[in-house]
């Protein structure tokens, strides 16, 4: 077995309370890494087309990757995929905490998860005694990530869902410690299964191929990051809610409903107003992660708690405009407790609210008025009530009640906090995105709109070229699995001291604007490792990986990912933006949205997809995408 | 001509203030030149908070443009942007 790998699959059937353990296909392996990669090989190998994302057919399955479990920095995470519920495609999510640290302890590289158990259940497994214990959950139903977590005792690693899951809420997470697997719905596949958590633990020792050299460079790296102006400094201090006065500035913070980009009282949810206001600690909240982006607060009636990142401020503070941490900080936690994403929760509120403005809804909910929010979240996460209709996300809303045009949704994923119409290599990722409108598929903005050296966010150059790499890069990433904060670390420090008025610091974005053909070249080279992803691939399992082989490794993961879609029926037709991205204006010198459709035929083009998105049999040949 | 001045945090915090209304201010440059008079002997404090801190005008760089000689029109938006990462 190559190193970094357990070598080994547990395959758990909960209809009929068996399991058994599996090698790792080492082909596949090399391939496809592990997390969200091996995890899509496997859905799509193990599903016929057309399954109930909610239905017994669909396997929910719990990914790590080789890094897991290494000690890298930032490399405590695993993934979970699924047919998603909310999109009808490729559902997967990432997701911090502990728990993939405990599945490598265990010696389990991958946890499948089939069928349905008619009654509430959980699963405990030993990975020394290679056993799994199938448990009732009755008294566990019902409560929220923070109480089951803390039943289920310190000493072993768990994955829960709360009430949103059970309830089988389309956007429903699943939750390590204080991480979640927010997005795609796939708590609600957990809930379909009637598992309310599962637990593990073990003393399995990973071995690597060259572990000296591994300690060595990730020594050397851990100094690198902590020096760095990003990872070592303002994630620290300021948490990822330190771009909210960016994209405000440059106009693509979510304002009611994404109708505005900006918004008067942005900063009152801004990283460093919460450092001066209500900050009670900053932690790590996923093993070993030196970064420690986690912000820590204070909620009436629950206590210390983890405060919101930068999309939660956005999405349930600007874009209801409430601007208020108080009521940011509890709805963030209850999002977190009931066990559902922050991100649709924000972006099904804020279309709740337009609909009722609009007089298509009578929600109750108003924009700028936060009476009302807590109770919703609430019936939301117990399908009650209007509540009920909101669980579906804003797609499925805006087939009953209208709004489409206004629904902030792709392929049924609610958008994340960047708008695109001020980002145009986002809007092109949000569109193409094969789990619909996510920011973290490539986060292209970093290097046109938030970065310290940006492109130009509105010309048409290289906005298909970039999203390309950038999800290449982050279905490998994702597959690792590693924190994609990691790619912070890769405009070095020097970049980021340099004055964005000088002289210096425009001849480089002149240069850096013209690299395209460059850009290409260097992601094609398989020359030797450079950047720590292959660095430490390279170190942990005695594979040479490079930037060319990485690239490769990812559009093979995007291709597959994308040929699950069309398998599932979704087609070219499907990569768009909302009406109001593509058509409504946020720009004074500007009088029409995002150019998607003069930028798509350049990204399919680039992918090797015919102008359907289709990908061309060619594509997939030199891919080894097997279908 | 009314322009909308947006100060970055720490900016704000040593004002006192985050947003300033002001008149008669048709290019960046003066803008510049009357937010760093606001921080009255404190220019320094003012050339440190700027340093790496680049000018916006409604959402779009003024590298972009002419940068600090880009005209301002009334209603616009200046805005002092400092780089970030977010997630």
């Amino acid at each position: 077995m190559i190193k970094g790998y357990a070598g080994r699959i547990l395959d758990v059937d909960l209809g009929t309370r068996s399991f058994s353990f599996k090698p790792l296909d080492e082909a596949i392996a090399k391939l496809y890494l592990g997390g969200k990669g091996y995890g899509t090989r496997l859905l799509y190998d193990l599903t016929p087309a057309g399954i109930d994302p909610l239905g017994p057919e669909n396997p929910l399955i719990f990914a790590t990757g080789p890094l897991n479990g290494s000690l890298a920095p930032q490399s405590n995470r695993f993934a979970v995929v699924c047919k998603s519920p909310l999109t009808g495609g490729i559902g997967n999510a990432a997701c911090g905490g502990s728990f993939a640290f405990g599945l490598k302890k265990a010696g389990i590289d991958i946890l499948i998860v089939r069928n349905q158990s008619p009654t509430p259940l959980r699963l405990e497994m030993d990975g020394d005694r290679d056993s799994v214990i199938f448990l009732d959950a009755t008294d566990l139903w019902g409560l929220g990530t923070r109480a089951t977590q803390e039943a289920l005792g310190k000493g072993r690693n768990h994955a829960v869902i709360g009430p949103a899951g059970e309830n089988l809420v389309l956007y429903a997470g699943i939750v390590s410690d204080e991480r979640i697997a927010g997005r795609t719905g796939v708590g609600a596949v957990m809930g379909s299964k009637c598992l309310k958590a599962i637990s593990v633990t073990g003393t399995r020792k990973l071995e690597l191929d060259d572990q000296a050299k591994f300690n060595d460079y990730t020594k050397w790296l851990r100094k690198l990051f902590r020096a760095h102006p990003v990872l070592g400094e303002k994630l620290r201090r300021h948490g990822t809610m330190g771009i909210v006065n960016t994209t405000n500035a440059r106009n693509i913070l979510p304002t009611r409903n994404f109708k505005h980009g900006h918004h008067d009282d942005a900063m009152s949810v801004s990283g460093e107003y919460l450092e001066d206001h209500g900050l009670v600690g900053v932690k790590s909240s996923c093993i070993h992660c030196p970064v420690a982006c986690g912000r820590e607060v204070t909620v009436e009636g629950a206590g210390r708690v983890k405060g919101p990142e930068y999309e939660t401020a956005a999405l349930l503070g600007t874009n209801l405009d409430i601007p208020d941490l108080r009521w940011v900080n509890e709805w963030n936690f209850l999002a977190d407790d009931l066990g559902m994403d922050s991100i649709s929760l924000g972006v099904t509120l804020g279309f709740a609210m337009e609909l009722q403005e609009k007089g298509l809804l009578q929600s109750g909910l108003t924009f700028g008025d936060a009476t009302g929010i807590s109770a919703m979240i609430q019936d939301i996460a117990h399908r009650r009530g209007l509540g009920n209709d909101l669980a579906d996300g804003v797609k499925r809303m805006s087939a009953r009640h209208g709004g489409a045009d206004f629904a902030m949704q792709v392929k049924g994923l609610e958008l994340s906090a960047y708008d695109p119409r001020g980002s145009y290599a986002q809007g092109v990722e949000y569109a193409t995105s094969n789990r619909g409108g996510c920011h973290v598929q490539g986060a292209s903005m970093y290097f046109e709109s938030t970065g310290p050296l940006t492109i130009d966010p509105q010309s048409l150059n290289l906005k298909a070229e970039i999203p390309v790499v950038q999800q290449n890069l982050a279905c490998a990433i994702n597959s690792m699995v590693l924190c994609i904060f990691t790619t912070y670390g890769m405009i070095p420090k020097q970049v980021h001291e340099l004055d964005p008025k000088g002289h210096l610091h425009r001849t480089i974005t002149f240069l850096f604007e013209r690299s395209g053909p460059l850009y290409r070249l260097l992601t094609k080279l398989k020359l030797a490792p450079v950047t720590w992803f292959e660095k430490w691939l390279t170190h942990i399992t005695g594979q040479t990986i490079t930037s060319g082989h990485l690239q490769e490794i990812g559009e093979r993961i995007f291709n597959l990912e994308r040929m699950y879609n069309l398998r599932e029926g979704l087609t070219g037709a499907d990569d768009t933006l909302p009406h109001r991205m593509l058509h409504e204006s946020t720009f004074p010198h500007l009088d029409s949205g995002h150019p998607l459709l003069q930028l798509l035929p350049r990204y399919y083009e680039i992918r090797g997809w015919d102008e359907r998105g289709v990908p061309l049999q060619r594509t997939l040949d030199r891919l080894q995408v097997r279908t | 001509m009314s322009i909308t001045i947006e100060l970055t945090y720490d900016m704000a915090k040593a004002l006192g203030v985050h947003r300033l209304e002001v008149e008669g201010t048709p290019t960046l440059r003066q803008v510049q030149a009357l937010t760093r008079e606001l921080f009255g002997a404190e220019t320094e404090a003012f050339d440190k908070l700027t340093r790496v801190t680049a000018l916006v005008v409604n959402g779009v760089l003024a590298s972009r443009t002419l940068g600090l000689d880009t005209p301002l029109r009334d209603g616009d938006r200046v805005s002092f942007l400092k780089a970030a990462a977010g997630g």
